[in-house]
C-alpha cells in the first residue's frame, strides 16, 4: 500500500462522510451553525489531505514488505476472536485460548504459551475481580470461580 | 503567597495514605512500562486509565496514579537504554548514546544512578516551573472566549503537525480522522445522531477508552511483532552503583541547563520529551564537549538528556491544566481520563477544582522522591523485568487492555470495536501516519466544534469573529508560523 492508495481511501471516506452528513439538520434551528457544518468542514479537509497524498506521495511501497503477515494476521484474528468470546467464555478461559496463538506468534512454544495463558487467566482474574473490585465475566467456570 | 497556601493544601491531598499508595504504585508500574522496549508512557497511561476508573478511584487519585506512571516511564526508559542499548521509550533514545558505552566500560551503575539523579533534578525544576507559571497562565486564559479557544486548538494542531513526524500532511490527516471519530454520536445542540448508522451502541459516541486502547495497545502489539532485538546484550556487571561528588559536580550545570530547556520545550504543544532530549544532547555537546568524548561514554551525555526528557514530560502538564488543551498524546489521554469523570479541564479548573490541580502538582513532587528512592537502590529489581519473555508479556497486555475496555461499559461491542480500530491504526501507522494528533483530535473534537459554533452564534454567523481579538490573531499567526517554519528550515538546509 503506498501513499497514493492511502490518499485514495481518504478521498473515498471523505465523500462518504459528506454524503452521510448532508441530511443532518436540526428540527428547530436557533443557532447559525447547525450539526452539518463541522462534519462537512472535516470531510473537505480530509479530501484535501487525500488529494495531496495522491498527487505528491512521499513514501514508497516499501513500508509493508517487511511485515510478517502470517503472524500479524494470526495475532489480529486471535485478538478479534478473544473480543467476541470474552463475555461468553468468561475472562479466564478466553484469555488462555487467546494466549496460545499470540504467545506462539511472539516466540513461545505451545506448552509455554498455554501454561502462560492459563496462569494469566487465573492470576489476573483473582487480581482484578477479587482484589481490585473490577467485575469480570466468568462464563462456564462461574461455579468454580465463585463469580456473580 | 496564595500559591504556597494552595500548594500546602495540595500536599494535604497528595500525602493522604490512599493517594500516596497509588502514587507509589504508579511509579513502580511506570518504571516497568518505561523500561520495556516498545511500550512508552502513552501506552502505560492508556492501559491503566480505564482500570483506575473501573476501580472507582476518585478523580484526583486516578490522575495522581496516571501522572506517576507518566513520570515513572521517563525514569524507566533509561534503564534499557543504558544496559541494553535499546531505548525503553522514545524519550530515552539519546541516553543510549553515552549510557551504553558507559555500561560497556563497567560504569553501568554510575550511569544508572547519575541518570536517576538528573531525572529527579529535571522533574523537580519543571514542577517548580508549573507552580510558578501555571496559575498565571490559567488566570490569563480565563479571558479567552470561544473564538480564542478555537484558535488555540488550531494552534495546538499546527504545533503537533509542524514538530512531529516527517510529513505534516499525514499529521493533519491523523488530526482530521480523530476529529471525525469525535463527531460520531448524538449532537447535543440539535439532537441529531451523526454517523451512527442507526446503531444503538454508537448513539453515545465512540467511547474514549475504546479508541485509546485500540490505538495505543492493540496496534502497538501488532507493531511489536516486527521487532527482533535479541535480549542477549543485557549488561549485568554494573560496577560501582553510586556516583561520587566529583561526577555530580561535573554534570550539575548541564543538568540544570537541560532541565530549563526541557521544561520550555515541554510546555509548547507538540514538542515533548523526545525533541527535548535530542535538543539538549546536542546543546551540551556543543557547549561542553571539548575533548570529543560525547558518544564514547561521557557522563555528561547521560545526565543532560535524562534531565530534559523528565522536565519536558512534567512541563507538558502546563497546557493541559491551564488551558484544557493537551500538548502531547499522553496528556491528551489524561484529559480523556478526566472526561470519564465529567471534568472538563480548562482555566477554570484552578478555581473550581483546586484539590485536583494542586493535589496533582504536589503529587509530582512526591512521585519524584519515590522514583528516586525506587530507581537508585532497587534498579536491580527492574532489570529483572527485562527478562520476562514476550510470549507471556504480550498476552498479558492484551488481557489487561481488554479488562480495561470491558470494565467501562461491559459490552462485547466495545471489545470488537477496539480490535477493529487497533487494526486500522496499525495500517495507518505502517503508512507513517502519527497517532498523537489523532488522539488529540479525538479528545478536542467536541470542544472544538462547540467553541466554533458558540463563536459563530455570538457573531450571528459572521466568521470575522474568529480573527476579531488580538489574542486570536496572534494565535493564528503563531499557528501558521508553526506549519510553515519547519518546511522552510528544511528547504534552507537542503540548499546549503
Amino acid at each position: 500500500m503506498s501513499d497514493r492508495l492511502l490518499g485514495a481511501v481518504c478521498v473515498v471516506v471523505s465523500v462518504a462522510m459528506a454524503w452521510a452528513a448532508q441530511d443532518y439538520a436540526a428540527a428547530i434551528s436557533y443557532e447559525p451553525v447547525g450539526p452539518r457544518a463541522f462534519p462537512l468542514l472535516l470531510a473537505s479537509g480530509l479530501s484535501l489531505c487525500g488529494l495531496w497524498l495522491m498527487l505528491r506521495p512521499t513514501a514508497g511501497a516499501k513500508a509493508f514488505s517487511a511485515v510478517p503477515w502470517q503472524s500479524t494476521g494470526l495475532c489480529a484474528a486471535a485478538v478479534l476472536i478473544y473480543a467476541v468470546l470474552f463475555q461468553w467464555l468468561g475472562f479466564s478461559l478466553a484469555t488462555a485460548l487467546m494466549a496460545l496463538p499470540v504467545g506462539m506468534a511472539f516466540g513461545g512454544n505451545w506448552k509455554q504459551s498455554l501454561t502462560g495463558g492459563i496462569a494469566l487467566g487465573l492470576v489476573m482474574y483473582l487480581l482484578f475481580d477479587k482484589l481490585l473490585d473490577v467485575v469480570l465475566p466468568t462464563g462456564p467456570l462461574s461455579a468454580v470461580l465463585g463469580g456473580s | 503567597m496564595e500559591v504556597l497556601q494552595h500548594l500546602a493544601a495540595g500536599f494535604g491531598v497528595a500525602l493522604s495514605p490512599t493517594n500516596l499508595l497509588f502514587a507509589a504504585m504508579g511509579c513502580f508500574i511506570g518504571t516497568i512500562v518505561g523500561l520495556l522496549p516498545g511500550l512508552g508512557p502513552i501506552n502505560g497511561v492508556a492501559i491503566l486509565m480505564p482500570l483506575a476508573f473501573a476501580m472507582k478511584l476518585p478523580p484526583e487519585t486516578s490522575l495522581i496514579l496516571l501522572a506517576a506512571v507518566y513520570i515513572g516511564c521517563e525514569y524507566g526508559g533509561r534503564i534499557s537504554s543504558i544496559l541494553l542499548n535499546v531505548p525503553g521509550d522514545a524519550g530515552a533514545i539519546m541516553t543510549a548514546l553515552d549510557g551504553y558505552p558507559m555500561a560497556r566500560n563497567g560504569q553501568g551503575g554510575v550511569a544508572l544512578s547519575i541518570s536517576a539523579w538528573s531525572s529527579f533534578v529535571g522533574s523537580l525544576i519543571a514542577t517548580i516551573g508549573i507552580v510558578l507559571f501555571a496559575p498565571l497562565l490559567a488566570r490569563w486564559a480565563l479571558s479567552f472566549g470561544p473564538a480564542e479557544y478555537f484558535a488555540l486548538m488550531c494552534f495546538a494542531f499546527a504545533c503537533i503537525a509542524g514538530l512531529m513526524g516527517e510529513s505534516p500532511v499525514k499529521a493533519a490527516l491523523a488530526a482530521l480522522i480523530g476529529l471525525s471519530i469525535a463527531c460520531v454520536g448524538l449532537d447535543s445542540n440539535s439532537g441529531v445522531y451523526r454517523f451512527t448508522g442507526g446503531d444503538v451502541h454508537l448513539s453515545d459516541g465512540i467511547q474514549f477508552v475504546v479508541v485509546v486502547i485500540g490505538v495505543f495497545s492493540i496496534s502497538e502489539l501488532l507493531l511489536m511483532l516486527e521487532q527482533h532485538h535479541k535480549s542477549t546484550g543485557v549488561i549485568t556487571k554494573t560496577g560501582r552503583m553510586m556516583f561520587n561528588t566529583k561526577e555530580m559536580a561535573q554534570t550539575w550545570w548541564g543538568t540544570v541547563r537541560s532541565s530549563v530547556v526541557g521544561f520550555a520545550v515541554g510546555v509548547l504543544p507538540g514538542a515533548g520529551a523526545t525533541i527535548a532530549s535530542a535538543m539538549t544532547y546536542s546543546m551540551e555537546k556543543s557547549l561542553t564537549d571539548t575533548e570529543g568524548t560525547f558518544g564514547k561514554g561521557d557522563i555528561r551525555g547521560v545526565a543532560a538528556p535524562e534531565a530534559a526528557n523528565n522536565s519536558a514530560a512534567t512541563g507538558s502538564f502546563v497546557p493541559m491544566l491551564t488551558l484544557g488543551v493537551p500538548g502531547s498524546g499522553t496528556t491528551a489521554v489524561m484529559v480523556g481520563a478526566l472526561s470519564l469523570y465529567n471534568i472538563t479541564p480548562g482555566p477554570a479548573l484552578f478555581t473550581q477544582q483546586p484539590d485536583l490541580v494542586w493535589g496533582l502538582i504536589a503529587s509530582l513532587f512526591v512521585a519524584n522522591v519515590i522514583l528516586l528512592v525506587l530507581n537508585i537502590p532497587l534498579v536491580g529489581v527492574f532489570t529483572k523485568v527485562l527478562s520476562v519473555p514476550n510470549w507471556l508479556l504480550v498476552p498479558g497486555i492484551v488481557a489487561v487492555s481488554s479488562v480495561g475496555v470491558y470494565a467501562v461499559h461491559a459490552t462485547t461491542f466495545d471489545l470488537v470495536l477496539m480490535t477493529g480500530l487497533g487494526f486500522v491504526a496499525y495500517l495507518l501507522r505502517k503508512q507513517g501516519v502519527p497517532m498523537a494528533p489523532l488522539i488529540l483530535g479525538f479528545v478536542l473534537g467536541d470542544m472544538m466544534e462547540q467553541n466554533l459554533r458558540r463563536a459563530l452564534s455570538i457573531s450571528n454567523g459572521d466568521a470575522a469573529i474568529l480573527i476579531a481579538s488580538p489574542i486570536s490573531v496572534g494565535l493564528w499567526m503563531a499557528a501558521s508560523a508553526m506549519l510553515v517554519l519547519p518546511s522552510l528550515l528544511k528547504l534552507l538546509t537542503k540548499k546549503r
